[in-house]
């Protein structure tokens, strides 16, 4: 159960000094990032990750929550004034947030969003708060079987539920999972797929590969449309929405922060397919959908909402049993790690204080980025006209400046580059970049899972199966696998009919 | 621009990958295989198997037609910026550890604003020489955050 004593003073401790600060400089920088479309909040992160190293472990995880839920959050603001979401999350805000750009709306459209954004996430942050410490405590009971299971259901998912092809899902996945082999054999030590090589031997440095197929790959996909951006023409009036406006969207902010929740939790399924799937409902369950599409309140409150509720629901699965909820995610658990912080039920049993000052951080940061959000609407909406011939070789810069500070070797200079070239043609020939930074993380707790469970039975595999929460898991897995396979057929099928009709 | 497809892309990758997995059975077959350690080669097969089903898959579906189409064609000038920037970057990666994070950058700003065109001198001067200074001044010195030395400077 969730300590409210502990709470009060997590929220204390974020709220005071320097903690205070990242909060704010972290939503601000995480709106803006968030706004300019090409720029994601996961890249924001991966960015400032390793600049988070010579503060406290509080206030850099404060710092980076607060760019995670305000990039997430900021997507909208380019979706609803140039038609182009700021992050992939932001797609359906585009649906009737442009349109009522178009009608003189682009303020009230803003300020729905900012304050759908702030519901969605304050509900999930809460929903983290007092869930998290109960199935933290459940994890306790899991051991090698179970979290084998888990690594498993979790690639299972990751690989078959990304992009377009579910085979270049799995091909992006498996060399996740290669990639995670690379270095020493974690219980016999000798050395694996290192080819002699000294810098090897640690396996490829996490963050500055991060910052590459992330950040610097993005930085390399702008230079394709450098010269064309669109410029922001709109002037923005009656941001704040009124008490009617809020109630008539009312069963529409429920319904969003559900779909958002359970979307998040899932491990790979993040805020894009929330945000999309709560749309869908909202036009579906609506006593006039045929208004959809051409600029209303809720066309913009649905998707919001459910954007931002899937950022508490990625948290929950991360920070209770170490398996990241999405790409975003897995990158701030890079940021724990450097922190010497393993996300997993040990996390709340042995740093409990800290753990509560994580949930504050995530619940005042919700209300940050609203404050912040309809205070400077106005400057983020003028950001999104920044000049990407300045803005790109920035984004080179701070992703070489952030991959060689984190153990100052020129290696990881190198490794941010490659994989910042790897990462861009992964994107040009749709190959999934999540699967493969998930897999890592999911493939190293799988293998290492297994065999310390081989151990554990002196080279039994049946104690994989007999163990009965691992069985569940392993039996989730497969059902996730099989209705994703199946999912495929049925959408190849349909395509085909309707190509053969036209 | 049209779509393309993605046929040679995908024969590419499935002609690395198979190689790839290939090796991994290779390496891993002279790895120890004591019980203490828990069957270290059985994951690294087990995904190597899989990766090279999958790349035969792709390779199969890819000759047969049955490849993907690229959403858009990248051609002309906005390909060679983007060649450009990756040969900068790896230039900018290859050249810091000699020439140091102040000249190499300030060189790397330039040659990037040229080829982005930009064209008004002083502005592009100002950009390349105040972005380098304002990152040396507020991470080396203020946040004590090490920059890449050179041995020229």
């Amino acid at each position: 159960m969730v300590d409210l004593v502990l709470l009060l003073k997590g929220f204390g401790t974020v709220l005071s000094g320097y903690n205070f600060i990242a909060l704010v400089l972290g939503s601000f920088m995480g709106i803006i990032v968030g706004a300019i479309p090409g720029l994601t909040a996961t890249m924001g992160i991966a960015l400032l990750v390793p600049f988070t190293f010579g503060m406290s472990p509080i206030t850099g995880i404060v710092m980076l929550l607060g760019i995670y839920t305000g990039g997430i959050y900021g997507g909208g603001i380019a979706s609803i004034l140039i038609k182009t979401p700021g992050t992939p999350a932001a797609v359906a805000t585009t649906f009737d947030g442009y349109p009522m750009a178009q009608k003189g709306l682009a303020g009230k459209a803003i300020g729905m969003a900012t304050v759908a954004s702030g519901i969605g996430g304050t509900f999930t942050a809460l929903c983290l708060t007092f869930f998290a410490p109960i199935l933290a405590n459940f994890a306790l009971r899991f051991s090698a079987p179970e979290y084998f299971a888990l690594a498993v259901f979790g690639l299972s998912v990751v690989v078959t539920l990304s992009g377009r092809s579910p085979l270049k899902g799995l091909i992006s996945g498996g060399l996740g999972l290669l990639i995670a082999m690379v270095g020493l054999d974690p219980m016999g030590g000798f050395p694996r797929f290192t080819f002699g090589r000294i810098e090897l031997t640690g396996g490829f440095s996490f963050v500055p590969m991060l910052i590459g197929l992330f950040a610097l790959s993005e930085g390399f996909r702008q230079m394709e449309t450098i010269l064309t951006a669109p410029k922001v023409k709109a002037v923005l009036k009656d941001i704040i929405p009124n008490l009617r406006e809020l109630v008539a969207c009312g069963v529409t902010f429920v319904r969003s922060c559900l779909i958002g929740l359970i979307v998040g939790i899932t491990p790979a399924i993040g805020a894009e397919t929330s945000s999309l799937i709560s749309y869908a409902e909202a036009k579906r369950t609506s006593k006039h959908p045929e208004r959809f599409g051409t600029g209303i309140l809720e066309g913009v409150a649905a998707p919001q909402c459910a954007e931002n509720a899937s950022t508490g629901g990625d948290m929950l699965p991360m920070l209770t049993l170490g398996i990241p909820g999405d790409a975003a995610t897995a990158v701030l658990m890079g940021a724990l790690t450097i922190h010497n912080l393993q996300p997993g039920p040990l996390l709340f049993r042995d740093h409990q204080e800290l753990v509560h000052q994580i949930f504050g951080g995530m619940i005042l940061a919700n209300f940050m980025f609203v404050l912040l959000g309809l205070i400077f609407a106005r400057f983020f909406a003028r950001v999104i006209n920044i000049d990407r011939r300045y803005l790109v070789p920035l984004i080179f810069i701070a992703c070489m400046v952030g991959a060689y500070s984190i153990n100052n070797v020129m290696y990881d200079l190198v490794t941010c580059v490659c994989f910042g070239f790897i990462g861009y043609l992964m994107m040009r020939y749709d190959y999934p970049v999540s699967p493969m930074v998930l897999a890592q993380i999911l493939g190293a707790m799988m293998e290492s899972n297994f065999r310390r469970s081989l151990v554990m039975s002196s080279g039994d595999p049946s104690i994989l199966v007999t163990r009965p929460i691992a069985l569940t898991i392993l039996i989730l897995a497969a059902l996730a696998t099989v209705t994703a396979i199946r999912r495929q057929r049925r959408a190849s099928r349909v395509s085909a009919i309707l190509e053969s009709k036209s | 621009m049209a779509g393309a497809s993605m046929k040679r892309a995908d024969i590419v990758v499935s002609l690395i990958i198979i190689p790839i997995c290939l090796y991994v059975f290779y390496e891993s077959g002279n790895w120890p295989k004591q019980a203490l350690i828990g069957a270290p080669t059985l994951i690294p097969w087990g995904v190597a198997a899989c990766l090279l089903v999958a790349a035969g898959v792709q390779l199969i579906r890819a000759l047969t037609g049955r490849a993907l189409m690229l959403e858009e064609r990248l051609t002309g000038a906005n390909r060679r910026r983007v060649i450009f920037a990756v040969l900068l970057t790896g230039g900018y990666a290859a050249l810091v550890s000699y020439s140091g994070f102040l000249l190499t950058t300030f060189l790397y700003l330039a040659l990037f604003s040229l080829a982005a065109g930009e064209r008004r001198w002083i502005r592009l001067i100002a950009f390349a020489v105040a972005v380098p200074v304002a990152i040396y001044l507020i991470f080396a010195t203020i946040l004590n955050v090490p920059l890449p030395p050179g041995i020229f400077w």
